[in-house]
C-alpha cells in the first residue's frame, strides 16, 4: 500500500517538471501551456490524495473545479496564441520580445 | 415514481446574490441585444453596460444587511467589506467602460468587449464575497480569463496581443502555484473554508510544520503575481504597455481591489496562527516591492508602462496595511484604492484624450509644453501626478497617510520610514511630468479628441481627489465602519 508521502512526492515532482519547464523553456509556446497543464495535474493528484487519506469528498469536488477551468484556460490560451501566430508568423518563445520588459 | 429527495435544504439567504445573479444575466442579456444594434451605433452597448454596473453597485448597497450573512453553505459571504469591494469594482469598470466608448469605437465585435468586462467584474464581485477556496478561485479564473481576453482585444496590433499572450503564460502560473498551496492547507485542516482552515491550522500537531509552510508559501506567492508584488511583477509593465489603454486603467483597479480582498479575507480568517511567519514574508516582499516600482518607473520613456511600475510601487505602500494586519491597517487598504481609483482613472482619461491623427501620445515627451496648448488638461493632470506623489492635501496624501499610520501603530516603525524615503522617490518622476508640461517647449502639437464622457471623467476624477483631499474623514469612516466587524 502506497501512503500519503508517495502521492505527494510524485505531484511535488510533477509540479517541478511543470515550472522548470516553463522557465528553462527556449523552443516554443505549445510547451509551455504542456507545462502549466503538468503544474494543474499535480494540483490535482495533491487534492485527490488528501481527499483520500482525510475521508473528505471535498478535494475531490475541487478537483473536477480544477479540470473545468484548466479547460477553459488552456482554450483561451490557445485561441491568443492563434492570434499571436497571425501576427507574428511563429511561436518561437525567442520571438515574443517587442515589448521589453 | 420514485421520491427523490434533495439531501440539503434549499439554499437561504440568496438575496443577498442579487447583484451577481443581476450582472450574469446581464451580461448574458446584452451580448444577445447586442447583434440587433448597427456597427456604428455600438455606443449604445456601452451606455447599457454602464447602466449594468452601475446598477449592480447600487444593488450591492441595497442587499446590505446590518450583520454579515452567509449564504450556499457558508461558501458566499456578504458582510459590510464585501459590500464596499463590489461598489469600488463596479464603479472601476463603469469608468473603464466610459474610458473606452472614445477609444475603442473603431474595434470590431465591440458588443463582446463590453459584454466581458461585465463577466470579469461578476468573477471579481465573487471574489469579494469569498468564503471558501473554491469559489474564490473560480472568481479569480472568471475575472483572469476575460481580462487576458481584453488585453489582446486589438487583434491587429502585435503589442496587444504579445502582451496577452505573457499575461496569460504569468497567470496560469500564479493560479497554478496558489492551488498547490491550497492544496496543502487543505491536506492539514481537510477543509477549503477561510475560518475552517484557520482552526484547522491553529490545532495542526509539529509534524504539520512542513506542509503548512509550503502551503503559506505557494498561496501567497499565487496572490502576490495577481496584485502584482515584486519579484512577481514581470508581467505588469508588459501587460499594461500592450494593452488598449483603457483595459489598461480597467485592470489597475477592480482585479487589485478584489485581490486584496481576497487577501485580507484568507490573512485574517484562515492563516492567523501564522501571523508571525507571514509578516516576515510580506515585509520582504513590501521592501522589495517599493523599491522595484519606484526605481524602474524612473527610467521608463512609455507613460503606460511608468504607470505600470507606479502601480507596482503603491502596491508596495498598500502592503503596509497587510503587514499592520489590524482592522486600521485593513480600512487604510479600502481608503487607498478607492483614492487610486479616482487618480489612475484621471490620468489614463488624459492619457488616451491625447491623440494625434491616430496615433495615441504615450510618450512622457508628448506631455512637453502642454500647459501652452491646454491649460484645463495640463492642471487636472498636474493635480492628478501632484496626487500619485502624495503632496498634501490632494487625495493621495491622505491614502499613503492612512496606511502609514496603521503599519506605525502596529509596530512597523523602520518599515515606515522605508517607505517614506521610496515615496520621495517616486515623487520626482511625478513631478517630473509637471515639470514637462509646464516648463518645458511644446514639441509635438496634440489634437485633443472632443469626447463629452471623457471629459466628465477628467472633471470628475479630478474635482473628487481634490474634495477627498480636503475632506478625507467621511471616506476613512466609511472603510473603517465596513472592516469593523472583519477581525
Amino acid at each position: 500500500m502506497v501512503g500519503l508521502s508517495g502521492y505527494l512526492i510524485v505531484a511535488a515532482m510533477l509540479f517541478a517538471i511543470g515550472v522548470v519547464g516553463l522557465f528553462l523553456n527556449r523552443k516554443n509556446v505549445i510547451t509551455i501551456l504542456m507545462s502549466i497543464e503538468l503544474m494543474l495535474l499535480a494540483v490535482n493528484i495533491n487534492l485527490v490524495a488528501f481527499s483520500h487519506f482525510l475521508n473528505d469528498l471535498g478535494g475531490q469536488v475541487f478537483v473536477f473545479f480544477v479540470l473545468t477551468v484548466a479547460a477553459c484556460e488552456v482554450a483561451i490560451g490557445l485561441a491568443i496564441l492563434v492570434d499571436f501566430h497571425r501576427l507574428r508568423g511563429s511561436i518561437e518563445t525567442d520571438d515574443i520580445n517587442t515589448l521589453q520588459g | 415514481m420514485a421520491n427523490v429527495v434533495f439531501p440539503y435544504p434549499f439554499p437561504e439567504h440568496l438575496t443577498s446574490l442579487m447583484p451577481e445573479i443581476f450582472v450574469a444575466i446581464a451580461a448574458m442579456a446584452l451580448l444577445l441585444i447586442d447583434l440587433f444594434i448597427a456597427q456604428d451605433k455600438k455606443s449604445i452597448t456601452a451606455w447599457l453596460a454602464i447602466t449594468v454596473s452601475l446598477i449592480a453597485a447600487l444593488l450591492s448597497v441595497n442587499v446590505m444587511q446590518s450583520e454579515a450573512v452567509t449564504a450556499f453553505y457558508g461558501f458566499f459571504l456578504l458582510d459590510h467589506f464585501a459590500v464596499l469591494a463590489k461598489v469600488l469594482i463596479c464603479l472601476g469598470t463603469a469608468f473603464g467602460m466610459v474610458l473606452s466608448i472614445q477609444y475603442m469605437k473603431d474595434e470590431e465585435h465591440l458588443g463582446e468587449y463590453y459584454v466581458l468586462m461585465l463577466f470579469a467584474t461578476l468573477g471579481m464581485m465573487l471574489m469579494a464575497s469569498a468564503n471558501n477556496f473554491i469559489i474564490m478561485y473560480l472568481g479569480l479564473e472568471l475575472m483572469a480569463l476575460c481580462i487576458y481576453v481584453l488585453v489582446g482585444y486589438q487583434r491587429k496590433v502585435l503589442r496587444s496581443s504579445e502582451a496577452s499572450l505573457k499575461y496569460f503564460i504569468l497567470g496560469a502560473l500564479s493560479s497554478g502555484m496558489l492551488l498547490y498551496g491550497v492544496t496543502f492547507l487543505y491536506g492539514v485542516s481537510g477543509s477549503f473554508n477561510f475560518a475552517g482552515i484557520g482552526t484547522g491550522l491553529a490545532a495542526a500537531g509539529a509534524d504539520a510544520h512542513t506542509a503548512i509552510m509550503l502551503g503559506l508559501v505557494f498561496v501567497i506567492a499565487g496572490l502576490a503575481f495577481k496584485v502584482s508584488m515584486a519579484p512577481f511583477h514581470m508581467w505588469t509593465p508588459d501587460a499594461y504597455e500592450g494593452a488598449p489603454t483603457p483595459i489598461t486603467a480597467f485592470m489597475s483597479v477592480g482585479p487589485k481591489v478584489a485581490g486584496f480582498v481576497v487577501f485580507i479575507r484568507i490573512l485574517a480568517d484562515a492563516l492567523p496562527s501564522l501571523q508571525n511567519e507571514y509578516t516576515m514574508i510580506l515585509t520582504g516582499l513590501a521592501v522589495l516591492t517599493m523599491a522595484v516600482g519606484n526605481l524602474a518607473a524612473i527610467a521608463q520613456r512609455n507613460i503606460k508602462r511608468m504607470l505600470a511600475y507606479s502601480t507596482i510601487g503603491h502596491v508596495g505602500f498598500i502592503m503596509l496595511g497587510l503587514i499592520a494586519a489590524n482592522t486600521d491597517g485593513y480600512a487604510a487598504i479600502m481608503v487607498y484604492m478607492t483614492i487610486y481609483m479616482f487618480m489612475n482613472m484621471g490620468a489614463f482619461a488624459i492619457i488616451i484624450l491625447m491623440n494625434r491623427e491616430g496615433i495615441p501620445g504615450e510618450l512622457i515627451d508628448d506631455f512637453a509644453g502642454l500647459s501652452r496648448v491646454r491649460p484645463v488638461y495640463a492642471m487636472a493632470m498636474g493635480l492628478l501626478m501632484f496626487s500619485l506623489a502624495g503632496i498634501p492635501f490632494l487625495g493621495g496624501f491622505w491614502a499613503k497617510y492612512a496606511v502609514f499610520m496603521a503599519a506605525i501603530e502596529a509596530g512597523h516603525l523602520y518599515l515606515v520610514l522605508y517607505a517614506l524615503l521610496f515615496s520621495a522617490v517616486g515623487a520626482f518622476y511625478y513631478i517630473r511630468i509637471v515639470k514637462y508640461i509646464y516648463f518645458d517647449e511644446e514639441r509635438v502639437a496634440f489634437n485633443f479628441e472632443e469626447s463629452s464622457p471623457m471629459q466628465l471623467t477628467v472633471l470628475v476624477t479630478t474635482i473628487a481627489i481634490v474634495v477627498l483631499g480636503i475632506f478625507p474623514g467621511p471616506l476613512m469612516d466609511i472603510c473603517k465602519q465596513a472592516l469593523a466587524g472583519l477581525l
